[in-house]
C-alpha cells in the first residue's frame, strides 16, 4: 500500500458526463437516480444491437466549447473539449488561476484510446477511392496529400497526447506533466504521480484530467467482443443487479485539482489517504479501517458483479454506491468520476442510491437503493477494476478542520 | 534516509540497424546509418512524397519471436518490436523471472498505425453512409486480431508484464515523441520513491504506414526533400528539411544500485535525474525560444543535484526539422550560459543515424547516452556539412568522438509541446 504521508486534499473537481455538465449536475443525477444513458445516436453508423450509450448532451457540449478558444477547438475531438471544460471547473472551485499566482503546477492527463474522427474521415475518403475490390492508392494519396482530405486538422485530433497539448495551451501551462492512455490504470498512475510530486514539494498544485469517448463502431465492437458491453439492445446499465444485462459504454471527462492539505485554509476538505494497486482486484490490499461509503463502478453483468461483490465484502463498507448507471462505462476517467462522487458524498454527508438497482447480486451487502441515505460519513473508498493494467483502491477521509486532516 | 542510487543493468534495442543493441552501437560508432529509400505499402513507387525512412528489416523477426509467448499472441508490428527489445533488455540484465516478479513495466506506444486495407474493410465499404452494426461486425471479423484496430494502446505493456509474470505496476505512457523518455523517467522516479526496486521501461513504435506518414507529412514534420538521398536527415545543418521516420523499440532495466551489486551485476551507467515540462506555446510547433526545452533540462539537472558546468554531453532531440534544432540550440545556450559552458559541450543527434522512432525515440537514444558514459565514446551527428547560422555548437559532426563523459543529458521533445530530459552519469563506486 502506498501511503500518503502528507495529506493531499481534493481542492476542486469538474466533469462533463452523460449525466450533465458539471459536478452539481452529476451529484443531482446521482441523488435522483437520473441516468444519462440514452438511445445511441451516431452519424457514422447505426446499430440494432448496441442501442444505448452514455452520450454527452448537445447542450453540454456547446457549453463546454465556451471554455476553449475557437482557434484551439479546431485541433480537438469533442472529448478534449470536455476535458478542458472539466479542468476549468475544477480550477474555478479551487479558486486558482494558473499564471496569475506564484504556485507551481503539474498536469497529468489520461486520454481514451479511440479518436473517432480519424477513422470516420479516413473511412469516407477510402470509400470514395474504392474501385472494384481494391482501393486506388494513388487516388487516395493524391486526395489526402493535395486536398488535405476533409478535415485539415484530422492528424492533430488523432494524436495520443492531444488532451495534454490542448489543456496546456488553454491554460498556458509550462509545468511538469505526463500523459497516459490506459483506462483505470492510467487514472491511478496519474494520481500516484500527482501525489508524489505534491509530497516532494516539486509542485503546489496537481491537475489531473481524463477524457475519452467510445462512440466509434470499432471501439464498441471491441468492447462487445471483450464482454464489456452488451449487444442485446438493452438500454439500462443495472450495476450489482441480478437482472443486469451487461455494460453500456459512455463518454465524457472528469478532472481533479489536488493540493497539500496544509496549504489550504480551514474548512471541510476531502483528502486522499492511500492508494493501492494490484493486477487483480481480488488481491488488492485493502485498508484495515472500515469505510463509511464505498464507490465502485460495477459492470452490469450479474456474474461479474457477484465476483466483484466478494471484494466489496472485504472492505466492510457501511454503504455502497455506484455512479456508472448514470454515465455508462467511461474509458479514460472512471476513477476520477468515482472520486468526484465519493467526495460529493463525504461533503454532503449523504450517500446517493445506485440507480436502477432493485435485486442486488449480494443481498448481504449494504448497497444503497431507492433514496439517498443521510448519515455520518468520515471515510470513503473507491474501488476500480481494470483487466488490462491493474485494479485500484483509493481511500478518502473527510475533515472539517486542517489540523484534523 | 537518502534516496537510493539507480543504475541501468539491461539494454535492448531494435532499430533499422538490427535486432540487438550491440549491432546498433557498433554501426553507429562506425558512422553508419540505416536510412533507406522507402514508400508505403500499397502505394506505387514514386507516388508518395516522403521517399526515405529507416525501417526495420522484419524478415528476421520470426527468428527472434519463435518459441516465445509473443509469437503465439496476436500483436501488431510495434508491439512485436517492443517485445523483442524488452526481452533483450531483461536477458541482458541477467534477472530471473522470480527477481522480476515485483517489477514495474512502463511503456510508451505511439498512436496506432492503421493498415488502410483493414480500415476499408471495416468502414468504407458501405455504399450508404452510416453502415449497420451487423455489417460492421461481420467486416470486423475479417480484420487480423494482430492489427492495431483490434488492439488497445497499452497492449505491449501488458504483454511484457504477462510474459515475465510481473505483478507490479503496468503503465502505458502516451506523450508522443517524448513517450519512451517519460516512461524511463517515471520508472526512475518510482524506484527512487521506493515503490519498486526494479523496472523495465522504454517504448516501441512503427509509423511507417500510409496513414501515419501522411499525417507526419501534412503536419510539415516529415521531409519530402530528395536531393540528399539517404543523407536526408541533417540535424543542425542549414539544409535540414524535416524528420526522417524510423521504426523500432528500446527498453532498459533500471534497478537500485544496492540490488544490482548484491546480485553481481555491472551497471552500464547511473540515472541521476529527470525533468519534464510543457511549452504552452503551440500544438504544431515548439517554442522558438526553446523555453520549454530549457525548463525540462533545468528541472532534470536540479532533480539530479548536478550543476550545468558538470555536464559533458547532450544527446539532443535533434530532429532535423528547422524549428526544433534551432530552438534546442537556444535552449542549450540558455541553460549552459554561465561561463559559456555550452561551448565546451559535446552534442550528438542519433536521429541522423537511425531516424526518428517517434514514441520510441527516447529509448535507444537513452541507451546510446548510457554507453557514451560507460565507454567515453560519442556517436557522430551525420550529414552536418554546413551548420546553420542559428546552430553554432559542437555537434560532433561526421565521426565518433573519444572524450570522457561523466555526466550526460538525453533530451526528448514531443509534438504538442511536451519536453523531457534525463540526466545520466558514469557509473562510479561513489556517487557523483
Amino acid at each position: 500500500m502506498s501511503g500518503v504521508p502528507t495529506s493531499i486534499a481534493i481542492a476542486g473537481s469538474g466533469c462533463v458526463l452523460a449525466s450533465g455538465w458539471g459536478v452539481d449536475a452529476f451529484w443531482s443525477a446521482a441523488c435522483e437516480s437520473r441516468s444519462g444513458i440514452k438511445p445511441l445516436r451516431s452519424l457514422l453508423f447505426h446499430s440494432e444491437r448496441v442501442t444505448a450509450f452514455g452520450q454527452i448532451h448537445y447542450d453540454d457540449h456547446q457549453r463546454s466549447r465556451q471554455d476553449l478558444a475557437q482557434n484551439l477547438q479546431r485541433y480537438c475531438t469533442p472529448a478534449v473539449i470536455w476535458g478542458v471544460s472539466a479542468v476549468r471547473q475544477a480550477l474555478a472551485e479551487a479558486q486558482l488561476t494558473p499564471g496569475a499566482d506564484a504556485l507551481t503546477y503539474g498536469l497529468y492527463c489520461c486520454q481514451g484510446g479511440y479518436t473517432h474522427p480519424s477513422l470516420a474521415s479516413y473511412g469516407e475518403l477510402l470509400h470514395e477511392c474504392r474501385q472494384g475490390e481494391g482501393a486506388d492508392m494513388q487516388h487516395l494519396a493524391r486526395r489526402i496529400l493535395h486536398e488535405r482530405a476533409q478535415d485539415p486538422f484530422l492528424v492533430l485530433k488523432g494524436l495520443s497526447n492531444i488532451l495534454l497539448g490542448v489543456v496546456s495551451l488553454a491554460l498556458k501551462l509550462e509545468c511538469e506533466c505526463n500523459a497516459y492512455m490506459q483506462g483505470v490504470s492510467g487514472n491511478l498512475a496519474a494520481l500516484r504521480e500527482a501525489c508524489a510530486a505534491l509530497q516532494s514539494g516539486r509542485i503546489d498544485v496537481a491537475i489531473i484530467v481524463g477524457a475519452g469517448s467510445e462512440l466509434d463502431a470499432l471501439a464498441l465492437s471491441a468492447l462487445v467482443q471483450a464482454g464489456t458491453i452488451s449487444a442485446d439492445g438493452s438500454d439500462t446499465l443495472r450495476a450489482f443487479d441480478a437482472q443486469g444485462t451487461g455494460g453500456i459504454a459512455g463518454e465524457g471527462a472528469a478532472a481533479l485539482v489536488l493540493r497539500r492539505r496544509e496549504d489550504l485554509g480551514d474548512g471541510p476538505q476531502v483528502c486522499l489517504q492511500t492508494m493501492t494497486a494490484d493486477v487483480a482486484i481480488e488481491h488488492l490490499n485493502l485498508p484495515d479501517q472500515q469505510a463509511d461509503v464505498l464507490v465502485c463502478s460495477g459492470t452490469g453483468t450479474p456474474d461479474q458483479d457477484r465476483q466483484l461483490s466478494l471484494t466489496l465484502a472485504r472492505t466492510g463498507a457501511a454503504h455502497i454506491t455506484s455512479g456508472v448507471p448514470l454515465t455508462g462505462l467511461l474509458s479514460a476517467a472512471p476513477s476520477l468520476a468515482d472520486l468526484i462522487l465519493a467526495r460529493c458524498a463525504l461533503l454532503a454527508q449523504r450517500v446517493p442510491p445506485i440507480a436502477g438497482l432493485s435485486q442486488p447480486v449480494a443481498a448481504q451487502l449494504p448497497f444503497v437503493m431507492g433514496a439517498p441515505c443521510s448519515t455520518r460519513l468520515d471515510d470513503g473508498l473507491v474501488l476500480n477494476r481494470d483487466d488490462n493494467g491493474f485494479s485500484a483502491c483509493y481511500q478518502l477521509k473527510y475533515s472539517e478542520q486542517a489540523n484534523n486532516a | 534516509m537518502s534516496a537510493p542510487r539507480i543504475v541501468i543493468t539491461g539494454l535492448g534495442a531494435v532499430t533499422g540497424f538490427g535486432f540487438e543493441w550491440q549491432t546498433m552501437w557498433a554501426q553507429m560508432l562506425l558512422g553508419e546509418h540505416c536510412i533507406r529509400p522507402w514508400q508505403p505499402e500499397g502505394v506505387a513507387d514514386g507516388t508518395f512524397p516522403v521517399r526515405y525512412a529507416a525501417p526495420v528489416d522484419t524478415r528476421q523477426l520470426p527468428d527472434y519471436l519463435q518459441g516465445h509467448p509473443a509469437w503465439q499472441t496476436p500483436l501488431e508490428k510495434r508491439s512485436q518490436l517492443g517485445w523483442v527489445a524488452a526481452s533483450q533488455a531483461i536477458s541482458d540484465s541477467g534477472l530471473s523471472p522470480a527477481q522480476l516478479r515485483d517489477a514495474a513495466v512502463l511503456c510508451a506506444s505511439g498512436a496506432p498505425a492503421h493498415k488502410i486495407q483493414d480500415m476499408l474493410l471495416t468502414v468504407a465499404d458501405e455504399p450508404n453512409a452510416s453502415p449497420a452494426w451487423r455489417y460492421l461486425m461481420a467486416k470486423a471479423d475479417q480484420v487480423s486480431a494482430a492489427h492495431s484496430l483490434c488492439q488497445s494502446n497499452d497492449r505491449l505493456a501488458r504483454v511484457i508484464a504477462d510474459d515475465i509474470g510481473c505483478e507490479g505496476p503496468v503503465i502505458n505512457i502516451s506523450s508522443a515523441c517524448a513517450g519512451a523518455s517519460q516512461a524511463i523517467g517515471n520508472a526512475f522516479q518510482m524506484i527512487r520513491r521506493g515503490e519498486v526496486d526494479v523496472a523495465i521501461a522504454g517504448g516501441a513504435d512503427s509509423v511507417l504506414s500510409l496513414d501515419t506518414m501522411t499525417a507526419l507529412y501534412l503536419l510539415g514534420a516529415a521531409s519530402s526533400e530528395q536531393r540528399w538521398g539517404t543523407g536526408l536527415c541533417r540535424p543542425f545543418d542549414r539544409h535540414r528539411s524535416g524528420l526522417v521516420a524510423g521504426e523500432g523499440a528500446g527498453f532498459v532495466v533500471l534497478e537500485t544500485l544496492e540490488r544490482a551489486l548484491a546480485r553481481g551485476a555491472v551497471p552500464y551507467a547511473e540515472v541521476l535525474g529527470f525533468g519534464s515540462s510543457l511549452d504552452g506555446y503551440k500544438v504544431t510547433a515548439p517554442d522558438p525560444q526553446g523555453r520549454g526545452a530549457a525548463l525540462a533540462m533545468q528541472t532534470a539537472l536540479h532533480d539530479a543535484g548536478i550543476r550545468p558546468q558538470q555536464v559533458d554531453l547532450i544527446n539532443a532531440h535533434g530532429t532535423s526539422t528547422p524549428l526544433n534544432d534551432a530552438a534546442e540550440t537556444l535552449a542549450i545556450k540558455s541553460v549552459f550560459a554561465q561561463g559559456e559552458h555550452y561551448r565546451r559541450l559535446a552534442i550528438s543527434a542519433n536521429k541522423s543515424q537511425f531516424g526518428h522512432l517517434i514514441a520510441a525515440a527516447g529509448a535507444p537514444e537513452f541507451i546510446i547516452t548510457a554507453l557514451a558514459c560507460q565507454q567515453d565514446r560519442i556517436t557522430p551527428t551525420l550529414n552536418l556539412h554546413s551548420a546553420a547560422d542559428d546552430c553554432d555548437l559542437d555537434y560532433c559532426a561526421h565521426q565518433t568522438v573519444n572524450r570522457r563523459v561523466d555526466v550526460a543529458l538525453s533530451n526528448s521533445f514531443g509534438f504538442g509541446g511536451l519536453n523531457t530530459c534525463l540526466v545520466l552519469g558514469k557509473y562510479q563506486e561513489h556517487a557523483q
